[in-house]
C-alpha cells in the first residue's frame, strides 16, 4: 500500500487516498460534471448521493481512468495522475467496480479473482508463465488461500467455477467487488453495488465492506440509490447534483439539509423514502 | 476525360446499387452481408437463364428474374437463416453470411449447370447501341447503368420516406425493440428488406456481368469493390454510400487515362483501387480514435443486448461444463488422445494419395491455428490470416529458393516480417469494433494479393516460387509426422497460452477492456501479443503449406479462400486445436471422397455441405465439435455414474468436471 510521506499532515489534503479538484466534464453541449471536488482520505468511507444524471458515475470514470477530464485534476496520494492510465492508476492501488458490470464473460468466478490477483503480484508482468508453461501447472497453496479468501468474504464458494456469464446481475456485482478486493486496492470506487442485491445480500455485502475498511484500511467511494446504506455507512457524504457537489458533509447534515432533500429528495418526503424516489433496478426482477 | 467521367459513372453506378443493397441490410438488420456475391451471381445466372438459354426477351426475363427469383431467394435466405442471425454476435454473421456465399453457387451451378465461359449480355440489347453526346462514346449497357441507378434511387426514396412500409423499415433502422413495442412486426419488415435488397444485388449482378463477367469472381470483386463505399459511408449512411461509389467508379476509369495500360503495374494497380479507398477510409477513423459498430438499433435494444452481461457481443455463452478452463466446452481427454492417435496413424495405413490428402490437410490445420487463437480464443475477426499464410510462404520460399537456407530455418525466418506485420496491424485496429477489424484485415489481404502475390516474378504462371522440403523430410509420410509434430507443439502452446495469465489477461481484455483495465492490464499489450502470436503462426503454417506442395502457389492464398477456411473452423469448433484438426483434415478429405468414389456431377457437394455447415453455425454457434463434445461428455458421465463406487479416479475426475450446467441461463 502507498504510504504517503510528503506534505504538511493535514488529512483533508496531502494524506488523501484519492482526491479530485475541479473536475469538468462535457459531454458536446451537455455539461456533466463542472468544477467537482471530492476527497476520500485514508481509510475512510465516503459516500456519493445524486438523482439519476447527476453525474456520479462520470466522476468515477474521471477518477479511474476510463475518462480524461475536461479540466480539473486527480490525485492518489498526493500525486497527479490526471494523465496516469487507468491501468497504471490500478496498479497504484485504485480499484473499482461498475454500475453496469464490466465482466469477463468467458472466464469463471474463480478465474476473475485469480487474474486480478496475479496482475497485482506480478505488477502487469503477465508473460512469465506463458514461456515457462505455466498453464500446465497448479496455481501455488499461497495463491489459493488468498483467491479462497475472498471469495468465501463475499460468499461466492458455490458459484466459484461457474461462468460468470449465466449470473444474476447480484452475483455479477459481488463478483465485481471480489475482482476489486483481489487487486489489494488502498482506494476502492463502488458504483451501485447493491442495487440488484436482496436485503440479506446488501447487509452481507455491506458487512465486508465494512469489514476490508477496518481491517486493511481501504478506503471506500460508495455510490448507491439506497441512500439509507450510504448514510448509515459512510463518515462522509457528498452530494452531486446536475453536476455540480451540492453539499459534502456528515451524514446527520445532509440527512436534514433542506437544500439536499429539495433537490435530490423532493421537498416534502423525509430521506427514508429515497428508494422509491428514485427509479431504480427493479431488485426483485434482478433476482435468480 | 469527358469519355472516362461518363464510363466511370456507369461503372460508379453499379458500385452503389451494390453499395446501398450492403447498407440498407446493415443497417435495418446488423448483417454485413458477405453472400451478396453469391446472391448477385445466383439472379445473373437467372437471368442468363432466361434470356440466353432460354430465348426469354429483355424484359420478361429482367422482370422475372428481379421482380419474382430475386426476391423469392431473398425471403427463403431469411427464412433459412438471416432471422436466426439477429443477436448473434458479429463473428457468426460474418461467419454464417460466408456459408451462403460458399454454398449458394454451387447449388445454383447444381441446377442450372456450369457455365463453359463467363461472357453474358446485361440488360441492353445486343449488338449495343452507340451514342455520341460531345463528343464521347457511351454505350447502351452504361447508359442502363446510369438509368438503373436513377431507378433505384427514386423508388427507394419514395418507398423509404412516404410508404408506410417505409416508416417502418427506418422505425428498426432506428430501434427494433421500439418498433416491435409499438407494434411493427419486425419480421415482417425485415423479410422485405431482404427481399428488396437481393433484388439490389441481382440488379447489381446482371449490370456487372457484361463488363466483369458472369462468375462468382466477378461478382466477389464487385462485392469487395463495393464494401469500400460501404465502410466510406461509416455502414449505414445510404447518401454517402452512393456518392462515395460514384466516386470511386470515376476516380477507377479516370486514373486510367493516365496509365500505361500495357505496364503491369497498372494491371496490378486498377483492380486494388478500391482496397486503397478502404484502407484510407479505416486509417482515417482508427487514426481518428474509437470507432465502434453498434450496429442496427437504438438505446433499447443496445440496453437488451447489455442485459446479456455484455456476452452477445461474442462466442458461446449458454451452458458450459464447470471447471474446464474459460468454460471452453472440450472433448474428453481420452477422445482427444484417440483422436490423435488415430490422426497419427493416418499416413501408415492410407495409400499415397490418401496420404498426400492427409498431409495437405495437416498443413492446413497448422494455418487454422492461428484462427484458432485470434479469432477462436482472442475474439478478434481477422480476415487476414491466410494472406499472413501466403506472405510466409512467400519469404520461406524466397529465402530457401534464391538463398539456399534451410527450408525449416527459412520457414521461421519468414515468420518474422509477418509478426511485424501483425502487430502494425494490431495497432491499428487496437480501438476498432469487430465488424471494422474484419474489414481492414480483409482490405489488406486483398491488396497484399493483388499488388503482391499477383506479381509475374511471385505468381509464375500460378507454380508460384519453388519451396523445398528438409532433406529428410522429402517422403511424404516423414513430412506428415513432421507437419504433425509442428502441429502438436503449436496446439500445446495454445493450450499452455489460454490456461496461463496471459490467457486470462486476452479473455479479460476480449469481454471487457474497461474490466481489464480496471484492474491493471495494458490493452495494447494483450492485443498486440495475440495478434504477433497468430501472426507468427499463420505464417509458419504458410511455409508448411508451401514444402508440402513444394511451391508457394499464390493460389492457395487467396482472401476469400480464406473466407472459407475460417468458415469451416468455426463450423468444426473455433476454440480447440482438435477442431482445427478435423477442419483442416476434413477440408481436403471430403472433396477426395466424393472425386473419388461418386459421379463427377456430386463434385460440388463438399463446397456445398461447408456453406451449409457454416450456415447451420448461426442456430448453434459454438460449432459441430463443442455439439458432440457435449454429447459424449453426456456419455461418459452417464458411464462413470453407473460404475460402481470404486470406479478408478482419473475417470471420476473427468466425470465430475464435466458436470452439465445445461439449461441455467434464464
Ligand atoms: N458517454 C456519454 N455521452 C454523452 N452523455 C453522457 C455520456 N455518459 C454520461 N452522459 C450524460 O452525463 C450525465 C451524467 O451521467 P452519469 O451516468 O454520470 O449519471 P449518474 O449520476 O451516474 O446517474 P445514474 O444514477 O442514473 O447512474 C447524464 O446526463 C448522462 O446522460
Ligand atoms: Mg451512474
Amino acid at each position: 500500500m502507498t504510504t504517503v510521506t510528503t506534505g504538511p499532515p493535514d488529512p483533508s489534503t496531502a494524506a488523501a487516498r484519492l482526491e479530485a479538484s475541479g473536475v469538468t466534464v462535457r459531454f458536446g453541449g451537455l455539461v456533466a460534471l463542472e468544477g467537482v471536488d471530492i476527497t476520500v482520505p485514508a481509510g475512510a468511507m465516503v459516500g456519493l448521493v445524486g438523482p439519476n444524471g447527476a453525474g456520479k458515475s462520470t466522476l468515477f470514470a474521471v477518477l479511474s481512468g476510463l475518462l480524461r477530464p475536461d479540466a480539473g485534476r486527480v490525485r492518489m496520494g498526493g500525486e497527479d495522475v490526471t494523465r496516469a492510465s487507468a491501468a497504471a492508476r490500478a496498479r497504484r492501488g485504485l480499484a473499482r467496480t461498475f454500475q453496469r458490470p464490466e465482466l469477463f464473460s468467458g472466464l469463471t468466478v474463480r478465474e476473475h479473482v485469480v487474474l486480478a490477483d496475479r496482475v497485482r503480484r506480478r505488477g502487469g508482468r503477465i508473460l512469465r508463465d506463458l514461456v515457462t508453461g505455466g498453464g500446465f501447472r497448479r496455481p501455488s497453496a499461497a495463491e489459493d488461500g488468498r483467491v479462497a479468501a475472498i471469495i468465501e468474504s463475499l460468499h461466492l464458494e458455490e458459484l466459484r467455477d461457474r461462468e460468470v456469464s449465466g449470473l444474476s446481475l447480484g452475483a455479477c456485482r459481488l463478483v465485481e467487488v471480489a475482482r476489486a478486493l483481489a487487486t489489494g486496492p488502498d482506494v476502492l470506487l463502488l458504483d451501485e453495488p447493491a442495487s440488484g442485491l436482496d436485503g440479506r445480500e446488501t447487509a452481507e455485502l455491506a458487512a465486508t465492506l465494512t469489514r476490508v475498511n477496518a481491517e486493511h484500511g481501504v478506503s471506500l467511494l460508495l455510490v448507491e440509490h439506497d441512500v439509507e446504506l450510504v448514510l448509515g455507512m459512510c463518515e462522509t457524504v457528498n452530494v452531486l447534483d446536475f453536476g455540480t457537489v451540492l453539499r459534502t458533509g456528515p451524514p446527520e447534515e445532509i440527512r436534514s439539509d433542506p437544500a439536499v432533500r429539495a433537490a435530490y429528495l423532493g421537498a416534502e418526503q423525509p430521506p427514508g423514502t429515497a428508494r422509491e424516489a428514485a427509479p431504480d433496478t427493479d431488485p426483485e426482477k434482478e433476482r435468480r | 476525360m469527358l469519355q472516362y467521367v461518363l464510363a466511370g459513372l456507369a461503372l460508379g453506378a453499379i458500385y452503389a446499387i451494390a453499395s446501398a443493397s450492403l447498407v440498407v441490410t446493415y443497417a435495418s438488420s446488423g448483417v454485413f452481408n458477405f453472400a451478396f456475391g453469391a446472391m448477385a451471381f445466383s439472379v445473373a445466372r437467372f437471368y442468363y437463364f432466361l434470356h440466353t438459354e432460354n430465348g426469354w426477351p429483355i424484359t420478361a426475363a429482367a422482370a422475372v428474374s428481379l421482380g419474382m427469383f430475386a426476391p423469392a431467394l431473398g425471403a427463403l435466405l431469411y427464412w433459412l437463416l438471416f432471422r436466426h442471425l439477429l443477436l448473434r454476435p458479429p463473428l457468426i454473421k460474418i461467419v454464417a453470411t460466408i456459408g451462403v456465399s460458399v454454398a449458394l453457387p454451387p447449388a445454383v451451378d447444381l441446377v442450372f449447370g456450369k457455365l463453359p465461359n463467363t461472357t453474358a449480355p446485361g440488360l441492353a440489347p445486343v449488338p449495343l447501341t452507340v451514342f455520341h453526346p460531345f463528343g464521347a462514346t457511351v454505350t447502351m449497357d452504361q447508359v442502363v447503368n446510369y438509368l438503373g441507378l436513377a431507378v433505384v434511387l427514386v423508388v427507394g426514396v419514395t418507398v423509404l420516406r412516404f410508404t408506410d412500409a417505409g416508416l417502418r423499415v427506418r422505425a428498426m433502422v432506428d430501434s427494433a425493440a421500439l418498433s416491435g413495442l409499438s407494434g411493427v412486426n419486425a419480421s415482417r419488415v425485415s423479410l422485405g428488406v431482404w427481399a428488396a435488397t437481393t433484388t439490389l444485388a441481382g440488379l447489381a449482378g446482371i449490370l456487372v456481368a457484361p463488363t466483369a463477367g458472369l462468375s462468382t469472381d466477378g461478382m466477389t470483386y464487385l462485392m469487395a469493390a463495393a464494401f469500400a463505399a460501404v465502410v466510406a459511408a461509416r455502414l449505414t449512411n445510404l447518401p454517402a454510400a452512393v456518392l462515395a461509389a460514384l466516386a470511386m467508379g470515376v476516380f477507377t476509369t479516370v486514373v486510367q487515362r493516365y496509365l500505361d495500360p500495357e505496364s503491369a503495374l497498372s494491371a496490378q494497380i486498377v483492380p486494388s483501387i478500391p482496397f486503397g479507398f478502404m484502407l484510407l477510409f479505416l486509417l482515417y477513423y482508427a487514426l481518428r480514435g474509437r470507432v465502434r459498430d453498434e450496429p442496427a438499433g437504438g438505446a433499447l435494444d443496445r440496453a437488451i443486448r447489455v442485459e446479456d452481461g455484455g456476452a452477445a457481443r461474442t462466442a458461446p455463452r449458454a451452458a458450459t461444463p464447470a471447471g474446464s478452463p474459460h468454460g471452453h466446452r472440450s472433448l474428453p481427454t481420452v477422445a482427444k488422445a484417440a483422436g490423435l492417435v488415430a490422426v497419427a496413424a493416418l499416413p501408415l495405413v492410407l495409400d499415397e494419395y490418401w496420404a498426400g490428402l492427409a498431409v495437405t490437410g495437416l498443413a492446413l490445420s497448422l494455418v487454422l491455428l492461428s484462427y484458432t487463437l485470434a479469432t477462436g480464443e482472442g475474439g478478434m475477426i481477422w480476415l487476414c490470416q491466410i494472406t499472413f499464410a501466403g506472405l510466409g510462404a512467400l519469404t520461406a520460399a524466397e529465402l530457401a529458393t534464391t538463398y539456399g537456407w534451410h527450408p525449416l530455418a527459412a520457414v521461421a525466418a519468414g515468420a518474422l516480417p509477418v509478426v511485424v506485420l501483425g502487430v502494425v496491424i494490431g495497432l491499428l485496429t487496437l480501438k476498432l469494433g469487430d465488424l471494422y477489424v474484419a474489414l481492414v484485415t480483409l482490405t489488406f489481404g486483398l491488396l497484399v494479393q493483388t499488388l503482391v502475390f499477383t506479381r509475374d516474378r511471385f505468381y509464375n504462371y500460378g507454380q508460384g516460387v519453388a519451396m523445398p522440403r528438409p532433406g529428410f523430410a522429402e517422403d511424404d509420410r516423414v513430412f506428415a509426422y513432421l507437419t504433425l509434430a509442428a502441429f502438436a507443439l503449436i496446439a500445446l502452446f495454445i493450450v499452455n497460452f489460454r490456461r496461463s495469465t496471459a490467457g486470462l489477461a486476452m479473455a479479460a481484455v476480449r469481454w471487457s477492456e474497461d474490466g481489464a483495465r480496471t484492474v491493471g492490464l495494458s490493452i495494447v499489450r494483450t492485443k498486440l501479443l495475440v495478434s504477433a502470436m497468430a501472426a507468427c503462426i499463420a505464417a509458419v503454417g504458410g511455409g508448411f503449406l508451401a514444402m508440402n506442395a513444394q511451391a508457394a502457389m499464390l493460389d492457395t492464398y487467396n482472401v476469400f479462400g480464406g473466407l472459407v477456411w475460417l468458415a469451416v473452423l468455426v463450423t468444426i469448433g473455433s476454440r480447440s486445436p482438435v477442431a482445427a484438426l478435423v477442419a483442416g483434415l476434413g477440408f481436403h478429405f471430403l472433396p477426395g471422397v466424393f472425386q473419388t468414389h461418386l459421379p463427377s456431377a456430386w463434385a460440388e457437394v463438399p463446397v456445398l455441405l461447408f456453406g451449409v455447415g457454416a450456415i447451420m453455425v448461426a442456430k448453434d454457434p459454438d460449432g459441430v465439435l463443442a455439439m458432440h463434445a457435449r454429447q459424449l461428455r453426456g456419455l461418459v458421465d452417464r458411464w462413470a455414474r453407473h460404475r460402481p463406487a470404486a470406479s478408478p479416479a482419473p475417470l471420476a475426475a473427468t466425470a465430475s468436471a464435466s458436470e452439465p450446467t445445461g439449461g441455467e441461463r434464464p
